[in-house]
């Protein structure tokens, strides 16, 4: 009985499948044009996304550029025992993680707070202005605004240290200040992306349905009532969906920014995995390891995909709400 | 049906785009053999080069006669600026396989990529067409011995280069004006007490005023203190590699901890620039330091002191006059020496791709090869006779152009200019005619420091590619965390005392410092035991 229940489920399964890929073919008939627009998409990610991550069998190699991934020797799991055994990863993984924590704990909220009051201004010229304004340093390339800093904070010129120079004190060199060099960066983050973010919230209180703020206003609700109790809870789906993916991105700092900053002075604090692996591979007095850097890579994000998922589950228990 | 056109041509135009820009077939250039090659036999070839010296090679006029008088012309395939980019391209064009027919590279590529079969093993074909190159090779056995593997085969040439150390320029203006007498600074001491002379007298009306001015890495004065690191058949002493002349310190050396103290002494009294101890100091703002009367002495390229003169100089200051300072001396009268840059460039390598034809390797070691014969040589180094130089009666040689009028000229125009510590081919290099053409101050202080008493030798070791592996992992950590603490001991980030320095030191050999020393030993020996 048992017996014939499985093969009766067997066979309704490859029904299915059948099914399943004979709907495929009768929708690509149906709706080629769609399917057509769809392809180069596709193709990208295949060719530029999916295919590439196969280039990452040479963190199992010892690669050499003219043997290539398929001619180089093969030294199993080496490098990723190197990666444990090697004196300076714990200082690089432990400033990755700091500078990490500080940009999901301190910039991830400032574009919620800025969207909940930018929300209120009623004037819409001025709302809208200020969006666009804000949006706008998402433009500006990682050279440009380290340059911007180092002209405000220039311990000789900067406006930062006349101004420290005017009320008496001694002028700063804010770029070789180890303890300088995280608040720095993250204000650069918050600068950057928070206008980006901010257009992701707005849209989704665009969304948010107006008879419930009527209904609260003639409950007697104020503004700061509604922000808390309307307009944060509406758009919580939004703010959980880009928690997700500020974990996701977790380990992934700004090489560009980092490198445009870094100098002998912030080593203790601005020397991260990225840059580490950047020196082993591309900065080599000698000659480059590329598979060493690839296999600090692999496992960076194995260990964000890790936080990604629990932060995933978490948000689906907690607020019934997930990413994937 | 409209619509349906457009989706068409759409989609296609967009995945056009997208794979148009996968494949090699976009490289013009390759080995004899590939796409887009320049013809066997045709007296030409392609390379690959740093765009900075392509940039300074077509500006030579030398090279021009070069090419003429040889018939053989080299088509440059430009490369980025920075060496490691440069180093980085080459690699990627190994793996798409768009190689030119010869390749600016370093020594540590040609060592892996050589025996793998990437270039041409170039010992049979000097032997066969490069007759002046392979009397270089015979006469010089430590260039054989660089450049040949154990199994007899030269994968690349390397670059010779002048042998000079940094020169301590100052403002002749300034000490005189502050009542400094230049003669009676022999000592890093004397050197000190000068500096707080000059701060008293500048610095009490210009905040921005540092007697000692510089850029990037501070971490270049170990020399004045006789601690740079060093190597031997018997020991090896600090990151040796890559690091003979700039970076190069012994940190067990005790007279490194003296140099800290002195280099701390500096910057709590501002005698050096804050901004230059921190190595957060640009080029441009050091220039534009010196140039506006905000820094005396700078320690940098030989022939800087110069360039302040040329670019600033008495325009900005009608009493600008820049100087060049003796060697210091120890408190028992001995010469500092100067560290100085090996006699062989091993970042600058010359190597042919392996899809070359016989013929095609053929003319470029023809090419090479006529800058070592005697016509060759007085080009490269002194131009042609009565248009750039003249013979003494005693059969020396004299430049009749003018240095500073030739090296003014605009960029991109033609000029006579031999400057060999840039590589434009693999070439002998005069020394005698390298420091000639330069203007009257850097010659005068060129013939009065660049002497053997003065200068360290600096030897190029050659290393086996496990070792180089090994070495390149741990330099790259410990080089930069051996700045960066000492940087934070002269800058007060880091308390600096004798604990804390012996704490930096075990800190360094657990990253590796004492591993680097026994790898360098270990070849040092290898490489002298021939």
């Amino acid at each position: 009985m048992a017996g014939k229940e499985k093969a009766g489920a067997a066979l309704a399964s490859g029904q299915n499948k059948k099914s399943a890929s004979q709907r495929l073919i009768k929708d690509i008939k149906r709706d080629w044009i769609l399917y057509l627009l769809l392809l180069p998409g596709l193709l990208s990610l295949i060719l530029f996304k999916i295919g590439p991550v196969g280039g990452m069998i040479i963190a199992f190699e010892k690669f050499s550029a003219f043997q290539g991934v398929f001619g180089s020797e093969w030294v199993w799991f080496d490098n990723f025992k190197k990666i444990f055994s090697d004196p300076y990863i714990p200082k690089v993984v432990i400033n990755t993680i700091i500078l990490a924590i500080l940009t999901v704990v301190v910039v991830f909220p400032i574009p919620i707070i800025f969207s909940l009051f930018l929300n209120e201004v009623r004037l819409k010229w001025v709302r809208s202005t200020v969006q666009s304004l804000s949006f706008l340093p998402y433009f500006i390339s990682a050279a440009v605004m380290v340059s911007i800093l180092y002209t405000i904070l220039s311990p000789s010129s900067g406006m930062v240290n006349n101004l420290i120079r005017s009320l008496g004190g001694e002028p700063i060199n804010f770029m070789a200040k180890p303890g300088w060099f995280r608040p720095l960066y993250v204000i650069l983050e918050i600068w950057q992306t928070f206008g980006y973010s901010a257009v992701i919230y707005i849209a989704a209180m665009m969304n948010i349905d107006p008879s419930l703020y009527e209904a609260a206003e003639v409950d007697g609700a104020n503004r700061w009532d509604k922000i808390l109790r309307i307009t944060l809870p509406c758009i919580s789906t939004s703010i959980i969906v880009m928690l997700i993916i500020s974990v996701g991105n977790i380990f992934t700092v700004n090489l560009d920014r980092i490198l445009l900053m870094y100098n002998s002075s912030i080593y203790d604090t601005a020397d991260v995995i990225q840059t580490y692996v950047y020196r082993m591979a591309f900065e080599s007095k000698g000659f480059p390891d590329y598979s060493y850097g690839t296999a600090v890579n692999i496992l960076k994000s194995v260990i964000a995909f890790v936080l990604v998922t629990a932060v995933n589950k978490a948000a689906d228990k907690f607020s019934e709400t997930r990413l994937f | 049906m409209r619509k349906k056109m457009l989706s068409v041509i759409l989609t296609a135009a967009v995945v056009g785009t997208m794979v148009s820009g996968c494949g090699s077939k976009a490289a013009p250039q390759g080995g004899s053999g590939s796409a887009g090659q320049t013809e066997a036999g045709d007296n030409s070839f392609t390379m690959f080069m740093r765009s900075t010296y392509v940039g300074w090679i077509k500006e030579l006029k030398w090279y021009d006669v070069a090419e003429a008088n040889t018939g053989i012309h080299v088509e440059y395939v430009e490369g980025p600026d920075a060496f490691s980019d440069v180093y980085a391209e080459v690699d990627q064009r190994i793996i798409s396989k768009t190689l030119p027919d010869a390749v600016m590279t370093k020594l540590t590529q040609t060592n892996v990529y050589g025996p793998q079969g990437a270039f041409v093993d170039l010992a049979p074909y000097i032997k066969k067409y490069a007759p002046n190159l392979q009397k270089y090779i015979d006469d010089n056995p430590d260039y054989a011995t660089l450049v040949t593997d154990d199994k007899g085969a030269i994968y690349g040439l390397v670059k010779e280069a002048p042998v000079f150390t940094d020169y301590l320029g100052y403002r002749v203006d300034h000490l005189e004006k502050a009542g400094v007498d230049v003669d009676s600074i022999k000592t890093v001491n004397d050197f000190t007490e000068a500096m707080r002379t000059l701060k008293a007298f500048y610095g009490k009306d210009n905040p921005n005023y540092y007697p000692l001015e510089g850029r990037e890495n501070p971490i270049r004065f170990a020399a004045w203190f006789g601690c740079p690191s060093n190597i031997s058949a018997e020991e090896s002493n600090g990151i040796y590699v890559g690091h003979q002349k700039d970076g190069s310190l012994d940190i067990m050396d005790e007279k490194a901890y003296t140099m800290v103290e002195t280099m701390k002494t500096w910057y709590d009294e501002g005698l050096i620039n804050p901004e230059f101890a921190a190595n957060t100091r640009t080029e441009g703002d050091w220039e534009a330091a010196m140039i506006n009367g905000n820094g005396t002495f700078e320690y940098d390229f030989y022939n800087r002191a110069e360039w302040f003169m040329a670019n600033g100089g008495k325009d900005a200051d009608p009493d600008f006059q820049m100087g060049v300072m003796n060697m210091f001396q120890d408190e028992n009268g001995n010469v500092m020496k100067g560290t100085t840059g090996c006699k062989y460039v091993e970042e600058c390598v010359t190597a042919v791709n392996a899809q070359c034809s016989e013929e095609k390797i053929k003319t470029i070691l023809t090419f090479i090869d006529y800058f070592y014969t005697e016509e060759g040589k007085i080009l490269a180094n002194y131009g042609v006779e009565g248009e750039s130089f003249k013979t003494e009666s005693d059969g020396s040689k004299t430049f009749i152009v003018d240095y500073a009028t030739e090296e003014a000229t605009p960029e991109g125009e033609k000029r006579w200019s031999f400057l060999s510590d840039r590589f434009t081919v693999c070439k002998p290099v005069d020394n005698e005619a390298f420091f000639a053409w330069n203007s009257p101050l850097i010659a005068e202080a060129a013939e009065r420091i660049n002497t053997e008493e003065n200068l360290m030798k600096a030897y190029n070791v050659k290393y086996t590619v496990e070792q180089t592996e090994e070495l390149s992992n741990l330099v790259a950590t410990v080089f930069d965390a051996e700045i960066a603490g000492i940087v934070a001991f002269v800058t007060g980030n880091k308390e600096f005392n004798a604990d804390t320095w012996k704490a930096f030191q075990d800190e360094m050999n657990s990253l590796g410092l004492s591993r680097i020393e026994e790898i360098q030993l270990e070849a040092y020996q290898a490489t002298y035991a021939k």
